[in-house]
């Protein structure tokens, strides 16, 4: 097995105890308020989101969904951090972040928030291990290769260890990227259509990884998707069309939508 | 240990030869054009780098060691008469016209000197002995050059129809900026430099009281064979030389013996050797605008090199911009994606090096062995081409850098 170098490059990520970052949960993991975003193109302006106001209670599944073209996963990069709002307020934890200045918001995100994607966005020349020893080692974690392989070990593919990302099938490749958003037990994952990659099989089981992080681990979950069966596992949804929140669901059931 | 910076050149291997290739390419083209402006610097004075004088005496219009104008003989006597002065040894510097055995014409730069002198020849010869030159119309060739003076295996030619007959290689003396070499005894060099056009004045008193004169030149016949000729002129007093080479005796001081030389030879130049060569190197970088060329070549294949290394590292950032942008959404700092890139191109940089260093060092022995030119890859050559390299891959990487730096990583949720 191979270490990888990461320390290298991460070793000095690591917050202090005493980082002004660390927050304590509160009851609510997430409150937008008012939230608008313009995009400027020459003359002409347009609106992505227009005065979005959402809660996101500690420990809720919660989903945003809506229709192509909505804003949902622009609303997603405001509430990451990843991108500015225009006008109004995001409260992460606590802690208003959009005040914060973009390396206070990195070292923020690397403590606090997990991310799956789309794409999986996973490192083509790592393996599977090195892809999850990256986020602790940016996290300054030590024994990263061992936690690695215990993170894997959860999503089910500890003997897939050293195999590249083009070895894995779909789901496979998705489910490391679940274990690398849960690296250093991240208070918050954001997931952008974690299923949309995934045909029905894989996608049934990243929705049951999923369940299972939610209810056992009390984490708070946000989920952008177009996927219904995700609703399952949903404790609220919002569903946005054309820049605003149109409705706000919540306990959804199957079929409710 | 591995490293992401490694791991993501060699994930694909193909790609990763054709980027190195590029960078192969720069670097060599870097160091060749460095090579040969310092093989051409070196060479043009290499002979003098050779030679074991304390001071050379040199006419007063002396420009370059191959540009100068005659002295008399007897300012080898003279100089022996000057306090201080151990030794004195004439050197003759003359142009012939070579006439191979295959019959072709080549330029030939031919130097006599006292082949049991201690002064002149410090060269090494690969095969043959300096005795050998006092057999009449012998030479010694400088090697590279037997190919453009088309000597096979008989190792015969002609200089103004009078024979040469080559007894043995000097190797590493040749000057890329001259005609071939050759090395003669001081009687047989100032044969072939008087040999090769016989000339001579008529004139007749007119009626008016006039003089009418008429100067004919007259090419000596060629083919002459060696029976026939009669053995060299020996150097008489009033014989044009080129230089005098001086010993001075130990513990002499160079400068106030330089004084006693030239107030004891009028219109010369009194030179070390150090000086003498600096002259000579500068006549031909300087004057001849040869060096400023060759200076161009290594400036142009330093900047078409950072562009092709540039490239090939801007598009491998690129190639992986997702996994930067992953990066940064996950909390890194932009400095761990700099520290990656900057890794990466080092790795580049020294991948790069070593063999495009080994392939010029080929080369240029290469060169050196079969057409005598020397294409100069010192110690001091080789770490300022792999300090350049290292500077072209990281002046590179900030190009890189700073596309990552604009790198929005909301990208991360772009399908």
């Amino acid at each position: 097995m191979t270490a990888i170098d990461f320390k290298r490059f991460f070793g000095k990520m690591a917050p202090s105890p005493s980082s002004p970052v660390r927050v304590m949960a509160k009851e609510t993991a997430i409150v937008a308020s008012h939230i608008n975003l313009v995009y400027r193109n020459g003359g002409e302006e347009f609106n992505a989101l227009q005065d979005v106001s959402l809660t996101v209670k500690s420990g809720e599944v919660h989903l945003l969904m809506g229709p192509s073209g909505s804003g949902k996963t622009t609303l997603l990069s405001i509430l990451a951090g990843l991108l500015t709002p225009t006008s109004g307020q995001v409260h992460l934890l606590g802690e208003e972040i959009t005040q914060f200045s973009r390396p206070r918001l990195a070292a923020f995100r690397l403590q606090h928030l997990g991310f799956i994607f789309q794409g999986f966005n996973l490192f083509p020349a790592l393996t599977a291990c090195e892809n999850v020893e990256v986020a602790f080692h940016l996290k300054g974690t030590h024994q990263a290769r061992r936690q690695a392989i215990e993170l894997l070990d959860q999503v089910g593919l500890a003997d897939r260890c050293n195999h590249r990302p083009q070895a894995l099938s779909g789901g496979q490749k998705q489910r490391v990227a679940i274990a690398r958003a849960l690296a250093g037990n991240p208070q918050l994952i954001m997931a952008d259509e974690p299923t949309a990659a995934l045909d029905s099989q894989n996608g049934h089981a990243i929705i049951e990884l999923l369940r299972s992080l939610a209810k056992t681990s009390g984490r708070t979950v946000l989920i952008v998707t177009h996927d219904p069966r995700i609703l399952d596992v949903a404790d609220r949804v919002t569903d946005l069309e054309d820049g605003k929140i149109v409705t706000k669901l919540t306990k959804a059931k199957p079929g409710q939508q | 240990m591995a490293s992401i910076a490694r791991k993501n050149l060699f994930e694909d291997i193909p790609r990763f030869l054709v980027a190195q290739a590029g960078i192969m390419f720069a670097v060599s083209l870097v160091t060749i054009q460095l090579g040969i402006l310092k093989g051409f610097s070196r060479s043009t004075a290499i002979v003098i780098d050779y030679a074991r004088a304390d001071l050379w005496v040199a006419s007063k219009e002396m420009v370059a060691f191959e540009l100068t104008s005659p002295l008399p003989a007897d300012y080898i006597n003279k100089s022996m008469t000057v306090t201080g002065v151990d030794r004195a040894e004439i050197l003759l510097v003359r142009a012939g016209r070579w006439h191979g055995h295959d019959g072709k014409l080549s330029p030939a730069r031919i130097f006599g000197f006292n082949p049991d002198g201690e002064l002149f020849a410090g060269w090494r010869l690969s095969d043959g002995n300096l005795n050998d030159l006092k057999q009449p119309y012998t030479a010694i060739v400088a090697s590279g050059v037997q190919k453009s003076l088309g000597l096979d295996e008989t190792r015969i030619g002609s200089i103004a129809g009078l024979p040469v007959t080559i007894v043995g290689t000097a190797e590493d003396v040749q000057s890329n900026a001259s005609s071939p070499f050759l090395f003669s005894s001081l009687e047989t060099a100032n044969t072939y430099g008087d040999a090769e056009i016989n000339s001579s004045i008529n004139c007749i008193r007119q009626a008016s009281g006039d003089l009418d004169c008429t100067n004919s030149f007259k090419n000596r016949p060629l083919g002459q064979k060696n029976g026939d000729l009669a053995p060299p002129k020996p150097l008489s007093l009033s014989d044009p030389i080129s230089y005098v080479l001086i010993r001075a005796k130990p513990g002499q001081d160079l400068p106030q013996l330089k004084q006693r030389l030239l107030s004891a030879l009028p219109e010369t130049q009194i030179l070390t050797q150090a000086e003498i060569a600096a002259i000579t190197r500068n006549y031909w970088e300087v004057r001849t605008g040869v060096g400023f060329i060759l200076g161009l070549g290594a400036t142009v294949g330093f900047i078409v090199g950072m562009v092709v290394v540039g490239q090939i590292l801007y598009a491998s950032v690129a190639d992986h911009l997702r996994e930067f942008g992953t990066l940064k959404a996950m909390g890194a700092a932009n400095s761990v994606i700099y520290r990656i890139i900057i890794e990466q191109s080092l790795w580049m940089a020294i991948l790069g090096y070593v063999p495009s260093m080994g392939i010029c060092l080929t080369l240029g022995q290469w060169t050196q062995m079969t057409r005598g030119i020397m294409i100069l890859i010192e110690p001091s050559t080789a770490a300022a081409v792999l300090l350049l390299t290292v500077v072209m891959c990281m002046g590179s990487a900030i190009f890189a850098v700073q596309k990552v730096t604009r790198l929005d990583p909301a990208i991360v949720f772009k399908a």
